[in-house]
């Protein structure tokens, strides 16, 4: 036996190797998935509504996608470079992709999508795309980014959730808002669109011409819609229904539902949202204006208790302003951060509280202070139910107050009317998305709904938002945002409870349903059922 | 002026003791309504005490979550540990209370306007009844639910809620008691020795037609106590109060796991309210003797 027999051995090895799990992924087969609410329309150009989300994910692509620990991967886009001072971004775009209607996908069709449609008419599109200038399309394959300033937080956004590329031809000279795709969807994803029975379903049926070879596995995806909750959890028991996400099937069900052989769960492709759940002051308001009295409070609540006791065992104690979902890329640390984590957390918060200047008098009592409660259902209840007993054995009397949402909303965002409130925020894939906006001085804005809403804001830290904003070298970027973490937990505008997290729930025989971070607003290409 | 001897029952003294004795012969001829008496006065004891026996706050996080019952705690913690038989006992207060003080509201506002529109008649009937009729139109949970939700969930809001959707009902009843009372003769009489029309009202048809109102109130406590549960288990109850509902609401997403956080209130909900109905029964029995017997 030579050296060439074991090199082809090996060769024919890591061949098997890498064919092996692709033989046994089997085509066919109609995956049924349960999305509630029923979305208005499927326009994810228009809206971040998770329903629209979960549904057009399906259809449209963006011309990245992201992969585990909020990687870039190549979607529409083949490759991409971006120039030294970080203004311009050129994208190789994937020869020979069709739209659903047959026409071909070109530079056109990302320069019209992102151009004339995101950058007017989505929700944060405004925001995220409005560094682009122009996008020049010197062949039909290439399509040019032209940046007002360095981005850093851009590129992860032109993912086919937050970005979805639409066809040039069937939006030229329309508006956007009324265009009739909002209701049958035409993209270049796996699946495309067939029918919408409003009240009932939405059926999206394998695009044969997919650019990803021999994908997607599936014939087929139906998206249900039952209003009722325990319908939800019957319907996946017995099988009529394969997928559930975001709630779908509530959290009290998930842990006898993970028991049964034929169902599994995840708390996996959330990353991408990375919401933390929250308790924030309102520090114009004595006594919260002292940062040692918010630190008593968080310190002073345990936050696995809340946890394991009202949310289900769901969730992951919060450290700081930034999702641990940030850990592969750096950005998140706990080094030199402030912890709440002690042994005595009443006696501790109690001599901070003294440290404060706020004696108890004759009846043991402080302050007294009204607690707003997030008007999102049972467990926020719960969570101020717990908070009042813990403040009570502080000294401070909290009255809770709970309100329908608009009144809510309005009270935290308008008025600034409340002392102490729960809230919960997604992180977004990049901090500049989702996380200064509760912090930078030109977020307080009356009337803009979960931004800051604190009022708290310090010119260090504004500074350090501005330069991570425009810092394209990770590593500086990644101190930048490690120094906020320090600052931000150090004043505690906000105390950090957990990191929710949410189920999703599938059949056993359904593999690679959850791909990535994006979870369920991700396209069922890999999906499928094992026989 | 014979008539006025018409008010008295026949055959009975206008001697005060005597009256209740036989008042609560004609009552505990019901035996039931003995048994409910008897819940009823457990529940009112219950309350009065528990301050004694559970001096902590029932909000205060007594223990180990999910405990289950008749161990440390005779029924059991809930999802956060509060000791449930404390949120019944505090609870009592809060359910009897709301039940009350709605009731009152509602038989005083229900009265009066039944009785100015069966009193007058004429167009004051009219408008009366139509505002009535536009109350009793809207189905009366969904409505005290707006209510609540427009005033801001609070004790106040919710005593508001109840008496707003529980007054038509008396207010026909009162009407209809005044529509056939005020065309007998010593009502006539009273018009025509010139006795002023609010005198009429108080003095004279008022007294003759308490017992349905009383025997209706009674049931309105009842009906008050299960609105008051409904909506705390919706979430719709004072945060800041101990209730009935609200323990049931807070243990249903668990009951599969803890079903005692929500049984044990829902048997004093059911207790209570049962009580409350026998009760009323009884009164209705002991009111109206000539009425019982012709059933018997």
């Amino acid at each position: 036996m030579g050296r060439h027999s074991r090199i082809l051995a090996a060769i024919g090895l890591s061949l098997a190797l890498v064919t092996g799990p692709a033989l046994a992924q089997q085509s066919g087969g109609t995956l049924v998935q349960v999305t509630v609410p029923e979305p208005p329309n499927l326009a994810s150009y228009l809206s971040t509504s998770g329903p629209i989300g979960q549904v057009a994910a399906k259809v449209y692509e963006g011309l990245i996608d992201v992969g585990d620990g909020l990687t870039l991967k190549p979607s529409l886009a083949e490759s991409w470079t971006v120039s030294e001072d970080g203004k311009t971004i050129t994208f190789k775009l994937r020869e020979g992709v069709t739209w659903h209607d047959g026409k071909p996908f070109t530079s056109a069709d990302v320069q019209y999508g992102i151009m004339n449609v995101l950058r007017e008419v989505h929700p944060r599109g405004g925001a995220t795309l409005k560094v682009i200038e122009a996008v020049e399309t010197p062949d039909d394959y290439t399509a040019v980014f032209k940046l007002s300033e360095p981005a850093p937080y851009l590129m992860i956004s032109l993912n086919g959730y937050e970005s979805p590329i639409v066809a040039k031809h069937l939006f030229e000279g329309t508006d956007p808002r009324e265009n009739p795709t909002a209701n049958a969807p035409v993209g270049t994803g796996p699946f495309k669109f067939v029918e919408w029975q409003k009240g009932q379903f939405v059926r999206l049926d394998k695009n044969e011409n997919y650019w990803q070879e021999g994908k997607p596995y599936l014939d087929r995806v139906v998206v249900r819609f039952i209003a009722d909750a325990s319908t939800r959890t019957a319907a996946i028991e017995n099988g009529e229904v394969h997928f559930g996400a975001f709630g779908a099937i509530p959290n009290i069900d998930v842990p006898r539902l993970g028991e049964m052989p034929e169902i599994d769960v995840t708390t996996k492709g959330y990353e991408y949202v990375a919401p933390i759940m929250q308790l924030q002051f309102n520090v114009t308001k004595a006594p919260f204006d002292n940062p040692l009295v918010r630190k008593a409070i968080a310190t002073a609540l345990d936050r696995q208790f809340v946890i394991d006791n009202i949310w289900f065992g769901f969730g992951k104690p919060a450290t700081g302003p930034i999702h641990s979902a940030f850990e592969p890329s750096g950005i998140f640390t706990t080094d030199g951060v402030e912890s709440f984590e002690v042994d005595d957390r009443i006696a501790k918060a109690n001599a901070m509280l003294d440290e404060a200047g706020l004696p108890r008098d004759a009846d043991g009592i402080r302050f007294r202070m009204i607690h707003d409660l997030t008007p999102y259902g049972e467990e926020w209840r719960r969570f101020g139910e717990y908070v009042k007993q813990v403040l009570a054995e502080l000294g401070i009397a909290a009255e809770l107050r709970y309100e329908d949402v608009a009144t809510w909303l309005k009270r935290v965002y308008t008025d600034y009317d409340y002392e102490m409130s729960s809230n919960w925020l997604y992180g977004l894939p990049d901090p500049v998305l989702g996380v200064h906006r509760q912090y930078h001085s030109n977020q307080i804005r009356p009337g803009t709904v979960f931004v800051n809403g604190t009022k708290w804001s310090s010119p260090e830290t504004d500074a350090l938002m501005d330069a991570a904003s425009v810092e394209n070298d990770p590593k500086k970027r990644a101190e930048l945002y490690h120094d906020f973490q320090r600052q931000i937990v150090d004043a505690s505008p906000i105390i950090f409870m957990h990191e929710l997290e949410f189920t999703t729930v599938h059949s056993a025989n359904l593999k690679n349903a959850v791909m990535g971070p994006l979870g369920v607003y991700h396209s069922f290409a890999d999906a499928y059922f094992e026989q | 002026m014979t008539d006025l001897t018409e008010q008295l029952p026949e055959g009975e003294a206008p001697n005060l003791r005597a009256r209740a004795l036989g008042f609560w012969r004609l009552f505990a001829r019901n035996r039931p309504a003995v048994l409910g008496l008897a819940i009823l006065i457990g529940v009112i004891v219950l309350a009065a005490i528990a301050p004694i026996i559970y001096p902590d706050n029932p909000f205060s996080l007594a223990g180990r979550p999910m405990s289950p019952p008749f161990g440390e705690w005779i029924f059991g913690t809930d999802t956060l540990g509060r000791d449930v038989m404390a949120g019944i006992a505090h609870g009592a207060r809060t359910s009897l209370m709301i039940g009350l003080v709605a009731t009152v509201v509602a038989v005083v506002f229900g009265t009066l306007m039944g009785a100015l529109a069966g009193y007058y008649g004429g167009w004051i009937d009219d408008l009366l009844m139509r505002i009535t009729e536009v109350f009793q139109t809207i189905p009366s949970f969904v409505f005290a639910i707006l209510l609540v939700a427009i005033m801001s969930p609070s004790i106040q809001s919710i005593i508001i809620a109840i008496a707003v959707v529980s007054w038509p009902a008396l207010a026909r009843l009162v009407r209809g008691e005044f529509l056939s009372m005020k065309n007998r003769e010593f009502v006539q009489a009273s018009v025509v020795m010139g006795v002023p029309d609010w005198k009429i009202i108080l003095i004279q048809i008022l007294p003759n037609c308490l017992s349905p109102v009383i025997v209706a109130g009674s049931l309105l406590v009842a009906t008050a106590i299960l609105i008051e549960s409904g909506l705390s288990f919706l979430g719709l109850g004072d945060p800041n109060v101990m209730s009935w509902g609200f323990q049931v609401g807070a243990g249903r997403t668990v009951l599969r796991r803890a079903w005692w956080i929500c049984t044990f209130p829902g048997v004093a909900i059911l207790l209570t309210v049962l009580a409350i109905n026998l009760v009323g029964e009884g009164l209705n029995d002991a009111l109206n003797p000539r009425l019982r017997e012709r059933k018997g």
